[in-house]
């Protein structure tokens, strides 16, 4: 992680009619963090990054991504971001390679498929069809194709919902990789554990509004110093623990 | 513009690995051309008889005889029109009534016909007419003295059923593409989000309908040639006009069709609401612009409401090139009808265009 700024968000605001699905989120990501935005359906996480995406116009404050304002000039941020949309998907009857290459163009650029395809270990799968991938492997393949521009930053919306252990952990490994490869990544997610594992810095998010934003580490020491104690005493296991110990690590959608 | 390359070369790949889609734009028409073209309407239905009046008032008692039949439809007409009608198959039969006939002390009457290419029509309605002739004479004062008919041989163009009908058939095959192959596979793009993810792409939507309209417009060319391609080789289509002017006026009018696509892509989030719209715009035009009938029957406002539809205009503009062999000037009307559409079903298009 370095201390350049490379997402600046501040008093970001998004009404639908009478409805304020965000009001006033104020952020800002360094860049090669991986940074979570977590908080229940509905807390305004998704439009908080459609926003950033160029997918919804903006009301109120401003948004800079790698110093280019949003509202300003949302073709100059498309151009230096990867996106993963939640549920979105890609033309049928295209191979993976053949849509990376598309998706390449869309850029202006030239890309090589396999290599992405071996950034997200799909080289295997390079001829195949979406449609007869697995969740685990659509999820990857959506990664290879946020990376065609070889973005500043990625967004990653929900990236693990509905994937099995294993799948999620895989993933995981992915989505590091790529950070160490000096990218930087937004993710909204579900999961604490996900967030645990993966974030360097999260901000939790309430009825359009962050309410709390610090390494997760420290969020949970607060709580702790503010004498929060588990009910039950801690486990020395969980039972994904046991999932992962009885059907082991390897993934299974290949 | 390389995007808009790219972009038709992959959405050309994908129509082209869809099954479904190679037999309902390419092998569907062609079925529809051969099951009609096998059927022969012609052959039960009425005997379409034109009358030359050349005697004014004194053949008014023959034609009004002739009227009576149920057998003929008659129409009539001066020398020119009606020869002209022949020869395009539009009459089976044509009566001439020559300067001077007196029904008293005509000996003969000829009627023009093309015994080869229509024997059945010609000498049935030969016979009829034969028969209302000496009807006249026993009904008539005693003196009157029989006038014969003689069948003179005119050779027609010899259309068929399907000549009317091919060039109809790709006018429908241009408007179902278009409205229904575009209205479905966009709304389908859209609800699945694919439109969505393009989105975040710098590309603009004019890019993408850019490449999917070339895409249509070279399936069309395709289209066109294998229907017209089989129609020369297997179905004996009398085709006379120019070719050219035949695609530009399909190029045209699938641009206008491809509107109405986009637009109601627009206005639809799912296919179960394109599936109305797209039957409601399309159903009354396949039964009303004369694709598979010839639209004279029509009652005379429906067939003034009719003759605006895009694909009366269409199915007019290349039947007339096809087997009347209309020039530019003459197909004008239907191109500048076209055109309209085509400017109306865009600009509706434009304004309905969403990415989700």
């Amino acid at each position: 992680m370095s201390d350049e700024v490379i997402l600046r968000v501040d008093g970001l605001v998004k009404r639908y009619g009478d409805i304020t699905a965000v009001r006033g989120v104020t952020f800002a990501v360094q860049a090669q963090e991986i940074f979570g935005i977590l908080g229940p359906n509905g807390a305004g996480k998704t439009t908080t990054l459609e926003c950033i995406e160029t997918l919804r116009t903006v009301d109120e404050g401003t948004v800079l991504v790698a110093g280019i304002d949003v509202r300003r000039s949302p073709q100059q941020v498309k151009r230096v971001i990867g996106v993963q949309l939640q549920s979105s998907s890609f033309f049928d009857k295209l191979t993976l390679a053949e849509l990376l290459a598309l998706f390449g163009e869309l850029y202006g650029r030239r890309v090589d498929p396999l290599a992405l395809l071996d950034e997200v270990e799909l080289r295997d799968r390079a001829k195949a069809q979406v449609a007869h991938l697995s969740g685990g492997q659509k999820q990857r393949f959506s990664i290879a194709a946020a990376l065609v521009n070889d973005p500043k930053v990625i967004f990653l919306d929900e990236p693990t919902t509905g994937l099995d252990p294993q799948a999620r952990r895989h993933l995981w490994g992915v989505i590091k990789r790529i950070r160490a490869e000096g990218k930087t990544i937004v993710i909204t997610t579900h999961y604490m554990d996900e967030a645990e594992e993966l974030c360097d810095r999260v901000a939790i998010m309430d009825t359009g509004k962050i309410i709390a934003l610090a390494p997760p580490h420290e969020l949970i020491q607060t709580l702790v110093d503010g004498g929060f104690r588990r009910e039950k005493a801690e486990r020395l296991a969980s039972l994904e623990d046991v999932f992962l110990a009885l059907t082991g690590h390897t993934l299974r959608d290949e | 513009m390389r995007v808009i390359w790219k972009l038709t070369v992959a959405s050309f790949k994908m129509f082209f690995r869809q099954r479904e889609a190679i037999l309902w734009t390419l092998l569907f028409p062609l079925l529809v051309v051969i099951l009609f073209g096998f059927v022969r309407f012609s052959g039960v239905g009425s005997i379409a008889l034109g009358i030359v009046n050349d005697a004014g008032p004194a053949g008014a008692g023959l034609i009004a005889r002739i009227r009576t039949v149920r057998t003929f439809d008659v129409t009539e007409g001066t020398r020119e029109a009606e020869t002209a009608e022949l020869a395009k198959g539009e009459r089976d039969l044509v009566l001439v009534i020559p300067a001077g006939y007196t029904a008293a002390a005509a000996d003969s009457l000829t009627a023009l016909g093309d015994v080869e290419a229509k024997p059945q029509s010609t000498q049935l309605g030969s016979l009829v007419l034969q028969r209302v002739l000496d009807e006249g004479v026993f009904a008539g004062a005693p003196g009157l003295h029989r006038t014969l008919l003689a069948t003179v041989p005119f050779k027609t163009r010899n259309l068929n059923y399907i000549d009317f009908l091919l060039p109809g058939v790709i006018a429908m095959s241009i408007m179902q593409a278009g409205i229904f192959g575009v209205a479905f596979g966009f709304v389908s793009l859209k609800k699945r989000g694919i439109l969505r993810r393009l989105w975040v792409t710098p590309i603009g939507p004019s890019d993408f309908v850019s490449a999917q309209v070339a895409m249509r417009l070279v399936v069309l060319v395709m289209q066109m040639t294998i229907m017209i391609g089989v129609g020369l080789l297997f179905l004996h289509l009398h085709f006379i006009g120019s070719i050219a002017l035949l695609y530009f006026i399909g190029v045209l009018g699938a641009i206008a069709f491809l509107g109405f696509g986009f637009a109601l892509a627009g206005i639809s989030r799912s296919e179960d609401q394109v599936a109305p719209l797209a039957n409601i715009i399309t159903l009354p035009m396949l039964a009303l612009s004369g694709v598979f009938f010839s639209r004279t029957n029509l009652p005379g406002f429906v067939r003034a409401i009719t003759s605006i539809f895009p694909l009366t205009y269409l199915a007019d503009g290349l039947r007339s090139v096809a087997i009347d062999g209309a020039t530019f000037g003459a197909v004008l009307p239907q191109l500048l009808g076209l055109t309209v559409w085509a400017v109306l079903a865009c600009a509706v298009a434009f304004r309905l265009f969403r990415w989700e």
